[in-house]
């Protein structure tokens, strides 16, 4: 197919599935993300959410439907793999941050490989992101001095020292300490101010009520309801999504 | 007291000197080889592929069964006809030397050992590791290289210094296909000047003092392979004790 990608269409996915043997993780996902737009997933565990996110990257490769992220289509290729991979970052539950390079070493590696920056130049970017996420104080300290918040922060700052036009959030804030959430909450509403689009699988509705374009409700491998956020919470129409948001929110 | 005039006895010290260098060339080759296979062979072997799994568990069985010395008799009476099989009569014409023999006999038993601590090391890192290298797009050699193989050399440390003395200590066996190393000369000395106690004493202190001397080393690239880590026990650890 030679269609020409729509600019405005950050994520395209189609027919999405993916199956781990006989079990199907994903069986038919479609979901299209504009830029600059920010999505919040939501759902029980084991309904898929990050099986998802995880296919946009490619960490987990698709069974079958069509998967374009900045027109680039994945397919089993690895050269578009690496091309989809520059221009997506990733923020993963367990930070997984390289624990023997510190937080300015973490956050260089790749600029200096990918984008071909020098040490210095990479330096200078590492720093810019650090400070964005307040931490350039600590830029020479390893990972495992740091909390878990601010952990999670570098791990920002990692992925946005390859300038992502799009960033992936896999339950950021699923394995920190209660005390420690809103300062990585509050680093992402800053970025969600910045105009990258965003997808992000959470289940802190504050923080999707106050950031997220459209909520997506994920079940059984499929979107089951998905909705501008008010309403999604307000008036939710499916009876699973009722039942789910009766259980999160107690 | 000796029977031997001083010159006499330095020219045994000198063969004795000779002799550990032949040691320390053979050790540190097979050392270095071993280890560069090891790391090699023992990320090969996390392929699920059955061929792979199948000729990796072939492998390891043989030469961590096999005695060594076995292995060095193999290759320095059979290589030339190993080879003469292999690559006809070009290699019929290469000659095996006792050194060589002893370099590829330590080389290939020991790749085993220190695969199979690369390949246990490495299965113990968490899969995030790999995930956070993959999704910032960096390619499979520099992830091994910066992201994977620190962490796991610093696991593999403690084994891979069991490895090294261990190593060290059978190198006297490639004397067996006549080479003249440390132990050989050493033996020669004895015999010629009935006086056993010097000899090999003075060899045993060799062994010695390289030992502790490499082992001081290896603290030290501990600590430096730590960086970051917190040097405070674990909380399982201490939970046990508790």
């Amino acid at each position: 197919m030679t269609a020409v990608p729509d600019p405005g269409i950050a994520v395209s996915v189609t027919g999405l599935v993916k199956r781990y043997g006989d079990h199907a993780a994903l069986c038919g996902v479609d979901l299209e993300v504009r830029r600059g737009e920010k999505i919040v997933i939501c759902g029980p565990s084991g309904s898929g959410k990050s099986t998802f996110i995880r296919c946009l990257n490619a960490l987990e490769r698709h069974d079958a439907g069509r998967i374009v992220v900045n027109g680039i289509e994945l397919t089993g290729d690895e050269g578009t793999v690496q091309d989809v991979r520059q221009e997506v970052g990733m923020v993963f539950q367990h930070f997984n941050l390289f624990p023997h390079l510190t937080a300015l070493e973490n956050c260089m590696l790749a600029p200096r490989l990918n984008r071909g920056l020098g040490k210095a130049q990479a330096q200078a970017l590492a720093m810019k992101h650090l400070e964005r996420v307040h931490l350039a104080d600590h830029a020479g300290k390893y990972p495992s001095r740091l909390s878990g918040g601010q952990q999670q922060r570098v791990a920002i700052a990692r992925a946005l020292c390859m300038e992502p036009r799009i960033l992936l959030f896999d339950e950021p804030t699923s394995a920190l300490d209660p005390e420690m959430v809103k300062e990585v909450l509050a680093v992402m509403e800053e970025l969600a101010a910045s105009g990258v689009t965003m997808l992000c699988v959470t289940h802190e509705m504050g923080f999707a009520r106050r950031v997220a374009d459209r909520c997506v409700f994920m079940d059984r491998g499929a979107i089951v309801e998905s909705g501008e956020a008010a309403r999604f919470f307000d008036a939710p129409a499916s009876e699973r999504l009722r039942g789910f948001l009766a259980q999160i929110l107690h | 007291m000796m029977h031997l005039s001083l010159p006499e006895f330095a020219d045994y010290l000198r063969q004795l000197g000779q002799g550990a260098l032949i040691t320390l060339e053979l050790f540190l080759a097979s050392f270095a080889l071993a280890f560069l296979f090891g790391v090699l062979v023992g990320i090969l072997t996390l392929s699920p592929n059955r061929l792979v799994q199948g000729l990796w568990r072939v492998y390891a069985s043989i030469f961590m069964g096999v005695p060594s010395l076995l292995v060095i008799f193999l290759i320095f009476y059979g290589g030339s006809a190993m080879l003469a099989a292999v690559f006809g009569a070009a290699g019929a014409g290469i000659d095996i030397s006792p050194f060589g023999a002893g370099v590829a006999a330590l080389t290939i038993v020991y790749t085993a050992y220190i695969a199979e601590l690369v390949r246990g090391a490495i299965g113990n890192l968490p899969k995030g590791q790999f995930e956070g290298a993959r999704a910032l797009a960096i390619p499979p050699l520099v992830m091994w290289l910066k992201v994977i193989l620190p962490q796991a050399l610093r696991l593999a440390l403690p084994g891979l210094v069991n490895v090294w003395s261990f190593m060290l200590k059978e190198t006297p066996l490639v004397s067996l296909a006549g080479l003249q190393d440390l132990v050989a000369s050493a033996k020669v000395a004895a015999g010629a000047t009935k006086e056993p106690f010097v000899f090999f004493i003075a060899t045993a202190l060799f062994f010695i003092v390289f030992s502790a001397i490499t082992l001081k080393l290896a603290d030290r690239l501990e600590i430096r392979l730590e960086r970051g880590l917190r040097r405070t026990p674990q909380r399982r650890d201490a939970g046990v004790r508790a």
